[in-house]
């Protein structure tokens, strides 16, 4: 038999074997002395396109509405505002009462000009009101993001495009119309804008000057409360989808709960696959909830707090009346950033953005839980 | 007063998690630290829309069933998770496409199989496989025999119980595929898996390489049906309710050093720790190029890195289709597509851009969806070349059309009509959500001295300083799940043994 060799001989082999530890540690002894390189380029991009949070200033704040007002968010810590997507949101911190909220705002300025992020915001809520009332030009916020999916892809989108918008949920949508990525990457895009009367239409005249330029760009409003020869009028229906045609179209929908359900219901009935529609991340209340108190305890990484919670009101929003810590991106349940375990307790609870196996393990997204008796949550906050 | 710990783990990745509750399991008093919000490092999923995407596991070696267990199976049940797991037998091996010349070939499961599907694709291939595999196993049962001496053999063992083992020692696969007389052809083909390692035939071990798709065509691969974040939530909950602490959120900045030996670690927000014994599941480059005080970095441990090259970057394009595999027409689990079937020719081409080159994974997900991801590497910073803030969002989309475009081409299955949901990863996504150089994936590339065998056999005098040890994609073990979960163990218990010497 001959013998089992790859070089010369077995021998040598075996001795090139036994070798190969002191033949690494020649190579070794040849590097370098010098300090270690500590820049890496994607790391570095990373940081620019993900900050860990940005403070800005209001540069600028313009009424678009009685009750919806543009703020221009300038760089501060920054040279320039991260790229983003049209669609993308942010997450804005505002401090009221010695109490931090953190509210989801889409972007409706251009992704081409990163001098400033614009936000627009409608009157609703505590935060909103607070904004619109209270913040003035020139004072500094803190914001995090940008983040989102809420965005067009030319891979998996169509060429023909309808955005369908509600009220404020036009916003996403103007950053989209004043994005070149999107202009170029479609053949046609219709904006169906549905509000209550004409002084309800935000942006209009920058939404019309934009369709008068862009042959791609057509726009249609839709009032529901106002008849006027000029405008459409009533919802945004079977009717009008029908006449505007949905076929081989990608169809974007914000705007408010109903809305985005009522016309959701109807795709359907219109057999349009799932691939063709999208939407801006929203949540729906659960109906029927009392305002039975119990206890909240917190279990964080270096402290535990008990503060009282209650069944109409998600396990976030006790945190924040609390001024408790909280970690937050969307609210909506969808981006899991204030992923928690509940270590005990009843609740009703969106999973649907929850992973298989931390289903099993118990994890919740406290910001679309809703207690039913006494809970324990853990959530890694300082 | 500062917190004092038995052992810190640095990073809760698969080697810093089996690291971790391994030292829990002996009793001692373990520190967790990760930076991000969730345990696994890659080891993770994501959801979009109805699916939920397995972020990077492909196939996992050495699994196995519980009749045919694998090592992975054992470490799992010995650490006490393996009946939480769910894991898949895929039942073919893997199936592969050359672009430029036109060919295809599927290769099926189980030795004998493997061999004789080989033969009718290479006739006189026979003898020659057959020789491989009987070197695999005792390639195997060296390796093991290797881990448990921890890199002392005793020369007469290996000469009498392992004499070919010496032999191909030294040697890349592809000069043994060659010596031991196999087919040009064969070679190429049983070459298929080597974007798994990261490394073209003619510089990767032929012992690394022959183990682990010994274990694939003998025990299968495995895939896991709640995705890799199961492992790594069971191992994670495992070690905290054990009495371990994890602390997310929480990075390390700074290793402290003194006399040689690590005493401590400071996080990001300026906590400190004590202790004397680390392991470090992130990359020597970060540890001892930003986290150790300059004057405390060994000279050796500088020449160390320097001399290393980074292993591949990645790229991923997650899928959610809105058909199933079996309206696609796609019967595999997993496909690869080059553009030759030479591995050093196609290494060369993936040190650009837009290469096309792709291993890709498709699952049902449930009765009118399927998950299909393509993995594409980069070598030689190819990404990091090229890309800019400006062009970040154009290359990134474009490096995706690329390896659509190559997948349909390929297999002449049209994904564009069924993209619901896509998402794609590129060396900045895994730089944001791994923190390793570059975004690299795996580690560094295994090559020449850098290979399995030379980093295990000096792993003991790379320990520069005293109770600083490394594990995970960086280590001895190199990259994969199997490597790291295993060699977090390894680690684990050196550290023990450390601890028993003072
Ligand atoms: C797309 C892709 C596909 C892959 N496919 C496969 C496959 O099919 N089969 C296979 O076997 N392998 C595959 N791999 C390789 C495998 O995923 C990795 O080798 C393995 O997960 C690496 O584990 P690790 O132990 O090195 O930890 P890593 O996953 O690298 O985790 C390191 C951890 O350390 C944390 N960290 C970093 N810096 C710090 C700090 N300063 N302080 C605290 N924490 C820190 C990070 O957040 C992270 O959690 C794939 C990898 C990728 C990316
Ligand atoms: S904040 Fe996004 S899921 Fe709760």
């Amino acid at each position: 038999m001959s013998e089992f060799k790859i070089g010369w001989n077995a021998k040598m082999d075996m001795l090139k074997f036994k070798n190969l530890g002191e033949e690494r540690e020649k190579i070794i002894a040849e590097g370098s002395s010098k300090d270690l390189e500590t820049i890496y380029k994607s790391n570095t991009l990373a940081n620019l396109l993900h900050p860990k949070g940005i403070k800005v200033k209001v540069s600028k704040i313009v009424k678009e509405t009685d009750n919806t007002k543009s703020f221009y968010l300038e760089p501060m810590s920054l040279n320039a505002m991260p790229p983003f997507m049209a669609g993308e949101y942010i997450t804005v911190l505002v401090k009221i009462d010695n109490r931090i909220y953190k509210r989801p705002y889409s972007i409706s300025s251009s992704p081409d000009n990163l001098s400033y992020y614009r936000i627009t915001i409608k009157q609703e809520g505590v935060v909103s009101t607070y904004m619109l009332k209270e913040i003035a030009e020139g004072d500094i916020l803190n914001i995090l993001g940008p983040f989102g999916h809420f965005t067009y892809s030319k891979i998996r989108d169509q060429k023909d495009v309808l955005l369908i918008a509600g009220g404020s949920g036009i916003t996403p949508f103007m950053s989209y119309l004043q994005s070149s990525y999107f202009l170029k990457n479609i053949n046609s895009v219709t904006l169906l804008y549905g509000a209550k009367n004409e002084f309800e239409l935000i942006f209009k005249k920058e939404i019309d000057a934009i369709a008068s330029q862009n042959p791609k760009v057509k726009v249609a409003y839709i009032l529901s409360e106002e008849k006027r020869s000029d405008y459409e009028y009533g919802f945004i229906d079977e009717e009008k989808l029908r006449r505007i045609g949905l076929e081989n179209k990608s169809i974007f929908l914000s705007g408010p709960v109903p809305m985005y359900f009522y016309i959701s219901e109807t795709l359907k009935k219109l057999d349009i696959p799932n691939k063709y529609i999208r939407h801006e991340i929203f949540t729906e209340t659960p109906e029927n909830l009392e305002n039975k108190q119990f206890t909240l305890t917190v279990k964080m990484l270096d402290k535990t707090i008990t503060i009282p919670c209650q069944e109409n009101e998600t396990l976030i929003t006790s945190m924040e009346k609390a001024r408790a810590k909280t970690l937050v991106h969307c609210t909506v349940g969808i981006c899991g950033f204030c992923r928690s375990k509940l270590l005990s307790g009843e609740v009703k609870t969106d999973n649907s953005h929850i992973r298989m196996a931390d289903k099993e393990e118990n994890y919740i997204h406290p910001c679309v839980t809703y207690p039913l008796s006494d809970v324990v949550i853990e959530v890694p906050i300082k | 007063m500062h917190r004092e710990f038995d052992a810190i783990v640095i990073g809760a990745g698969n080697g810093g998690l089996v690291a971790a509750l391994t030292l829990q399991k002996q009793g001692k008093k373990v520190l967790l630290l990760e930076k991000g919000r969730v345990p696994g490092g890659f080891a993770t999923s994501f959801i979009r829309g109805r699916f939920e995407f397995e972020a990077s596991l492909h196939e996992l070696c050495e699994y196995g069933t519980a009749e045919n267990k694998g090592e992975v199976y054992e470490l799992f049940e010995n650490l006490g998770i393996a009946q939480k797991i769910h894991a898949k037998v895929v039942p073919e091996t893997f199936a592969v496409y050359a672009l430029k010349t036109n060919e295809f070939y599927e290769m099926p499961m189980g030795e004998e199989a493997f061999i004789a599907k080989m033969e009718e694709y290479v006739p006189g291939s026979k003898e020659s496989m057959q020789t491989f595999f009987s070197l695999c196993r005792e390639v195997k049962e060296a390796l093991k025999y290797l881990n448990e001496t921890k890199g002392h053999p005793e020369t007469e063992v290996l000469m009498s119980k392992y004499p070919r083992f010496m032999v191909v020692a030294p040697y890349s696969l592809l000069t043994v595929l060659k010596k031991i007389g196999m087919p040009k052809k064969a070679i190429q083909i049983l070459s298929t898996y080597w974007t798994y390692l990261g490394s073209p035939a003619s510089k990767l071990s032929f012992c690394h390489y022959a183990s682990m798709i010994y274990s694939y065509i003998t025990k299968g691969p495995v895939t896991l049906e709640n995705r890799s974040h199961e492992v790594s939530l069971t191992l994670s909950e495992e070690f905290a309710s054990l009495g371990g602490v994890v602390k997310y959120l929480t990075g390390v900045k700074e290793i402290l050093v003194e006399n040689g030996e690590v005493t401590g670690v400071i996080t990001q927000d300026n906590q400190k720790f004590l202790t004397k014994h680390i392991i470090a599941n992130i990359s020597p480059n970060e540890v001892y190029g930003k986290m150790i005080e300059k004057e405390n970095v060994p000279v050796k441990a500088k020449k160390l890195v320097s001399q290393r090259t980074l292993g591949a970057q990645g790229v991923c394009v997650y899928l959610g289709l809105n058909k199933t595999k079996e309206q696609l027409g796609l019967s595999k689990y997993a496909y690869f597509v080059y553009e030759t079937l030479d591995s050093d020719v196609e290494f060369k081409r993936m040190h650009s851009l837009y290469n096309g080159n792709l291993a890709a994974t498709i699952t049902d997900n449930g009765e009118d969806s399927s998950i299909l991801c393509l993995t594409s590497l980069l070598f030689g910073n190819a990404f990091s070349r090229e890309v800019t803030k400006e062009n970040y969002f154009a290359i990134k989309e474009q490096l995706a059309e690329d390896l659509i475009t190559s997948f349909e081409k390929a297999t002449h299955v049209s994904l564009r009509d069924a993209i619901e949901e896509i998402e794609i990863a590129t060396p900045v996504t895994f730089a944001r959500y791994g923190g390793h150089p570059e975004g690299t994936i795996y580690g560094y590339l295994a090559s020449g001295s850098d290979n399995l065998l030379p980093r295990v056999m000096n792993e003991e005098k790379e320990v520069y300083i005293k109770g600083l040890r490394f594990c995970g994609g960086f280590s001895s073990r190199l990259l994969g799940y199997s490597s790291t979960y295993i060699n977090g163990r390894d680690e684990a218990m050196k550290t023990i043994g450390d601890m028993k010497n003072e």
